[in-house]
This record gives C-alpha cells, structure tokens and sequence, in this order.
C-alpha cells in the first residue's frame, strides 16, 4: 500500500487566529481589562477554548471545564452581599479560577493542535524573525520532553522512597531540579546539534508542507476579536451603566 | 570524497580525542569505525558533519576535506546539504512532534518547494517501509521506531554523506534488521556511509572498509572481507562486540536446576489509556535468586512490564507473593528497586556516599563506605554522582540498592551502547548481586549479555494471544546448545 502524505490541517483554526485568541483571552479575562461593560465579551471569551477543546474531540477536558464553570457561574451568583470569611475565600477561589483557566485551556489546545512546523509557517507569514520563532518552536518540542523526564524522575523518587515529609521535605525541590536540569541541558544539547546537522539556520529561508491558510471561521473569530478590543475601547460611548 | 590529514582535536579543557589521524573514505563505500568507548570514534564522525568544530568547541588541528571543501569553512546549513547524520540517542533528535513533519524537517530547511518535499516523503516511506509509522505522535514511538524515522528525515533529505553514531544502541533485532535494510538501500544507491559502532555483527555483510580505533589512533585498517575472518577473540580484545548477530528473544538458554523457590506474579494487565490491553499476565512463576532476562520486540512492553512490577505504574494492579508475602502496588514499590536506562533520573544527591546513605534505613557510613567497595566505587564516594561516567552511574544506582536492602532488582537495558570490557564490568555485576541472593530481572536485547549472565527467560510475543498461554503455563527454560548464527529475514 502506498502512503500519501496526509495534508488536512490538524485543527479547525489557523494558528494565527489562535494566538490572536490568547492574547484577546489574556487581555481580557485574565487581565479583566475593561470592566463592567465587556461581560457579555467575557463569557463568549470564556467559553471559546471549551468548544474548540470540542470541536478536537478532547472530551475529558471538556467535560471538565463545563463542569468547572458551570459551577463556578452558579458560585458566583450566589456569593454576592455580605461573605462570611470561608464564603470570601471561596468566592476569590472562584474566582481565580475563572479567570485563569480559559488561558490554560486555550495554550493547551494550541500545544494540542499546533505543528512546530505549522507554527513557524504562520510566524513567517506574520513577518516574525527566526530568532523568535525557532526559539518557540522548541518549546513545543520541549513541553513533552521535560514532562517525560519529570515523570521518570518523580518515579524514581517515589521507588527510592523519598516522599514529601519523609524527613528529607527541604532537598525536595533540589532532588527533582538536579536531575531534571542536567538531563534537560545535555537533551537540548543534543537536539541543537541534531537540528544544526538538518541545515535549521537562522536567517535562511525556510518552506513547509503544512498549508497555512485562514478559513471562514478564522475570519469569524478574527472579526470578533476586533469587536471586543473596539468595544473595550469606545464601548463607554454606548455602554450606560445602570 | 572525504579526507582527513593530520586531524587532530581536543575538546576545551580535555586531552586529546584525536591524535594525527589521516585517511579518506571514497565515494559509494560503507566504512566502520570501530573501537572501545572513548577511542574517538564519535568526535571522527562529528568532523565529517561538521559539528566540530563548528559546534563542539576545542583545538582542531588539520584539515578535514568533504568534496574538496574545508569543514571548518564551510557553514553547517550548507554541509548539512551534503552530509546526513543519525545519532545514538533516539530520544533528542527530534524537532517535531509528528512524524510527518519529522521526515519532511531537513528538507524544509533546504527550502524545497513542498510538492517536491512530498514526493520524497512518500517515496521514502515506500522504500523503507514506515506506512505505519507515519502521521503519529513522535513521543509514543518505542525508541527502535524513533531511529527508523531519523533515517527516513536523513533519507529524504538525499545526501551524498550519511554519518551514522552508534546507530543500533538502543534497538532491538527487528530495529536492527531494519537498519540493515536502510544499509543495503544506501549501498545501492551508491551514498558514502561512515558507521561508528561497537556492535559489528549486523554490519558486516555490508561494510567496504573497517577502521579499529584506540585512544584517539587509527590502529588497524582492513577491508570488509579481511575484517569479517577475525576471529571471536581477536574482536573482543580490540573492545568489540562479537560476530554472530543474536535475536535475545529467540535465544535459548541453559537448563537451571529445579530446585529454587519461587515467587508468583498474579493478575498483571495493563494498557495505556486509549489503547488496546499491552500486557495481561494472568499468573507467572519466577524462580528466586536467579538472572531472569525479558524480552521482546521495541514497542512490545518490556519496559512497561518492569514499571508495572516495580508498582510505578499507578493504573496497573498486581500482587507479588515473594517468601509467603503478598504485596500489592505500594509494596512493591518498597520492596523492588529498578535501574532504569537512563540513570540521570534516580541520582539526587551531591555525592556518592550520600547517595547511597538516603536510600539505608537507618544513615550509617561504615556500611555505605562497604557498599561502594564492594562495587569498586570506593575512590568517587565524595565526587557528584552527574560527574561520573555512565557504568559508574549504574553502579551507584546498584549501590543505592543494596544499601535500601531490596531482594529484588530490575535492570531496564544495562548494556545498551556499552562495549565488549563494560558489557562484561555489567555482567560481572549482575553475578555478584547473584551470589549475594538476589533475583535479578533485566529488560535487554542484548544478546551477548542474556548468553553471560541470564539463566531464565521470559518473552513478550508480539502477539498477545499466544504470549499470555506461553507465560502461564510456564516460564521458558528450554535446554539447548549453543545459539546459531542466524541472518535477517
């Protein structure tokens, strides 16, 4: 059977759009730019990365979020008016939450769904200069690899019978970071070395397999994205706070 | 054409790793360096690419000519054009995530135009093989399939010059097979390969010329043939793997005797989340106090097999009755201690000595200091353990072991890239935790070690069907003679 080259873009959105939306997501809901008059903004902000998270067929992520701002929506509704001090901290915990998490959801779609390559396609696109794409494009090559070194390590802890609160609770960190450091410093050794052979250079031009191209819903989004930051900015000329 | 005259290099601030080496290597031949650890094969091969010295810093001294270029004039981007290169270690020499992108990498860089970039991707998972390996995630891959994608983004790339370090370290006789088949397609095509290795064996229907290397010299140049009517010893004593090229799982082993206990290990299953069932072991009897070898194909499990013994892996729950003690997940944990493969991740400490004195339950040196003794690591106890050599590594591993006084040890890949001398050291040691009582269980497809020290065996078939009746019904101890030279099919 001959194999052919499978060139469907691995996600829905350009990663262009994407980082648009991490940055909107960040602005204006972890940053909370705006205030009172952006909440509709908000709550559509929110639940952007939750359908797209769909839309990759991550249910259990998904399922997890819903679940989380379903909740966290109720919670906030209910802890208005005077708090006692639990109900306080509970409402700040929420609160965070909220805040934080479509930012977390959206990198981590990204990671998900973004090629290196596809990556660096759409920077060049963008004009962005090698010397900060090719930085990023490591890192999404080096998330997994630190996670599987963490994980061995934390294993290798665990056998050896070092647990937080055996006795040895403050070399802790310096058990975990030592080996994690040397092991990650000779892998991104090794790896610059290996891609240096494979001709990556700064400054040369580069080409890609993977189509970059904005589609009717990069347009949808994008549209929306230039409403919100419009509406953040002139929205008080219109927004008549009761 | 490449060509070496008067090449002499040191790395910053160490003695020198070549000493005045001159030679060429012409066009369309298959050439072997070979040698123990350290005599300067790896830093031969890094001349040839370019990474020294245009990457490794040092003292170069002579001229290494590729086409009639000077490396040391020449751009990397633009010798990466002409000379491929596969590295040892599988796990960091990827740029990608996917494997699509992987092969597709260095011709990108090229700035190809990107129907052209497919053509070769596809005509390089034809001629290789790889239709199954294509479009997945590059970090679920075992390493053997990891090092068949590095070959496929050298391929892709059609370099006159392919370099290969050390290529087979981590693979087993299948990945090793298919390294050959990538040889033979080399061959035909008529590319330069320089191998550096210490396992010949799979090589030698098809090298041209062999180099044997010592302490930064070339000792000894032979052509394939003259090469491959050296005996056995003659090899071992240049630091060299031996000639007959070994499949560990169908290896046969010496009969043991029947008397020894045994331990039992009931309901072992376990897949990775999403996938089907990887191992299921209703119920395994191992003899104790004897070197029990696993094996298998890359990918089949082997070290998941040990992670689930060792209770490392959280999801998988099995029970271990060892002296009338049944111990569930937790206690394994307490009970078992594993070597891993990479033995970075277990060192924490600053030093030796301390290394070994967290793992003893109660801190005692005297006993610590007779522990390192015992495995010849008196001389570093106070130096850091991440500044030792890898067999040293292993060995602290080994005493931070016996000094939590486990019974049981597991070994994932001890002699993975080791030469004949520390393939040996290795042996020597798994014997002596032998004679000290221990049940040793080690993940290898090495043959050569598994005909040294292992006197059972257990396998992972690569059907699951038949490796669960093979496991129940016994553990294989087959009596046999010695094994056969046998080739790749």
């Amino acid at each position: 059977m001959d194999y052919k080259v499978n060139l469907k873009p691995t996600s829905l959105i350009d990663p262009r759009t994407k980082l648009l939306l991490l940055f909107v997501i960040s602005v204006y809901v972890l940053g909370g730019t705006g205030g009172e008059k952006m909440k509709v903004f908000y709550w559509i902000l929110v639940f952007i990365p939750v359908l797209l998270l769909l839309s990759d067929r991550r249910w259990k992520l998904f399922l997890i979020s819903v679940l989380v701002y379903g909740c966290s929506f109720v919670a906030q509704n209910l802890l208005q008016g005077d708090l006692t001090a639990l109900q306080s901290v509970l409402a700040l915990t929420v609160y965070v939450f909220v805040k934080f998490l479509p930012a977390v959801f959206m990198a981590r779609y990204i990671m998900a769904t973004t090629k290196a390559s596809e990556f660096i396609a759409a920077g060049k696109k963008m004009h962005l200069p090698d010397a900060i794409l090719i930085p990023i494009s490591v890192i999404f090559r080096y998330f997994p690899t630190i996670r599987e070194e963490y994980g061995s390590i934390r294993d290798a802890m665990k056998m050896r019978g070092i647990f937080m609160g055996g006795g040895k609770a403050s070399q802790m960190v310096e058990y975990r970071l030592v080996p994690l450091l040397a092991d990650s410093t000779l892998i991104g050794e090794e790896l610059s070395a290996a891609a240096l052979c494979r001709g990556l250079e700064v400054g040369v031009e580069r080409t890609c397999i993977w189509q970059v191209k904005m589609r009717f819903l990069d347009h949808v989004l994008i549209g929306f994205c230039i409403l919100t930051i419009f509406w953040s900015i002139f929205g008080g000329l219109f927004y008549d706070p009761i | 054409m490449i060509q070496f005259k008067h090449v002499s290099f040191s790395y910053t601030g160490e003695e020198k790793s070549l000493k005045d080496v001159s030679c060429s290597f012409e066009e369309g031949r298959i050439t072997l360096i070979c040698g123990p650890s350290g005599c300067g094969k790896t830093t031969m091969i890094r001349c040839v690419n370019g990474l020294i010295p245009h990457f490794y810093k040092g003292k170069l001294e002579g001229e290494v000519l590729i086409n009639g270029w000077h490396t040391s004039d020449t751009p990397l981007q633009k010798l990466s054009h002409h000379v491929g290169s596969v590295f040892q270690n599988p796990r960091s020499q990827f740029f990608n995530v996917d494997t699509t992108s992987e092969i597709a990498f260095g011709c990108e860089n090229f700035g190809m135009p990107p129907e052209e970039i497919i053509r070769r991707i596809e005509e390089v998972v034809k001629q290789t093989g790889l239709q199954d390996l294509m479009d997945r995630n590059i970090f679920q891959l075992s390493g053997g399939e990891k090092q068949k994608i590095a070959c496929a983004g050298v391929a892709a790339q059609e370099p006159e010059v392919i370099t290969l370090d050390e290529p087979s370290a981590n693979l087993d006789y299948k990945g090793v097979c298919h390294l050959q088949k990538m040889l033979a397609l080399w061959k035909k095509q008529k590319k330069t390969v320089l191998i550096a290795e210490h396992r010949i064996a799979y090589l030698l229907p098809y090298i041209d010329q062999v180099l044997v290397m010592e302490d930064g010299e070339i000792r000894e140049t032979y052509t394939g043939e003259a090469f491959s009517l050296l005996s056995e010893e003659e090899l071992h004593k240049r630091g060299l793997r031996g000639k007959t090229f070994e499949n560990a799982v169908t290896m046969e082993l010496p009969p043991v005797k029947d008397n020894k206990d045994r331990m039992v290990l009931n309901d072992l299953r376990f897949g990775y989340p999403g996938e089907s069932m990887l191992l299921d072991i209703p119920g395994l009897e191992l003899p104790k106090g004897e070197i029990i070898a696993v094996v298998g194909a890359n990918g089949r499990g082997k070290t998941t097999f040990l992670r689930c013994l060792c209770g490392m892996e959280k999801r998988c729950k099995a029970m271990l009755t060892y002296n009338g003690q049944s111990w569930n997940r937790k206690q394994r944990l307490k009970h078992l201690y594993m070597v891993m493969q990479d033995v970075n991740h277990q060192l924490f400490t600053d030093s030796v000595l301390e290394e070994v004195m967290i793992s003893q339950e109660r801190e005692d040196k005297e006993k610590a200091m007779e522990i390192l003794r015992l495995l010849d690591l008196e001389d570093v106890a106070m130096r850091h353990p991440l500044s030792l050599s890898g067999g040293q590594k292993q060995r602290v591993a080994v005493a931070s072991a016996l000094a939590s006084k486990r019974e049981i040890l597991l070994f994932d890949e001890p002699t993975s890239g080791l030469d004949h001398r520390h393939m040996l050291q290795v042996a020597d040691i798994l014997k002596q935790l032998k004679e000290q009582g221990k049940t040793v269980i080690l993940v290898t497809h090495d043959g050569e070690l598994l005909k040294q020290v292992c006197t059972v065996k257990i396998s992972l078939d690569a059907k699951k069907e038949t490796q669960c009746q093979e496991i129940k019904h016994s553990v294989i101890r087959k009596y046999c003679r010695l094994p056969k030279p046998n080739s790749c099919g």
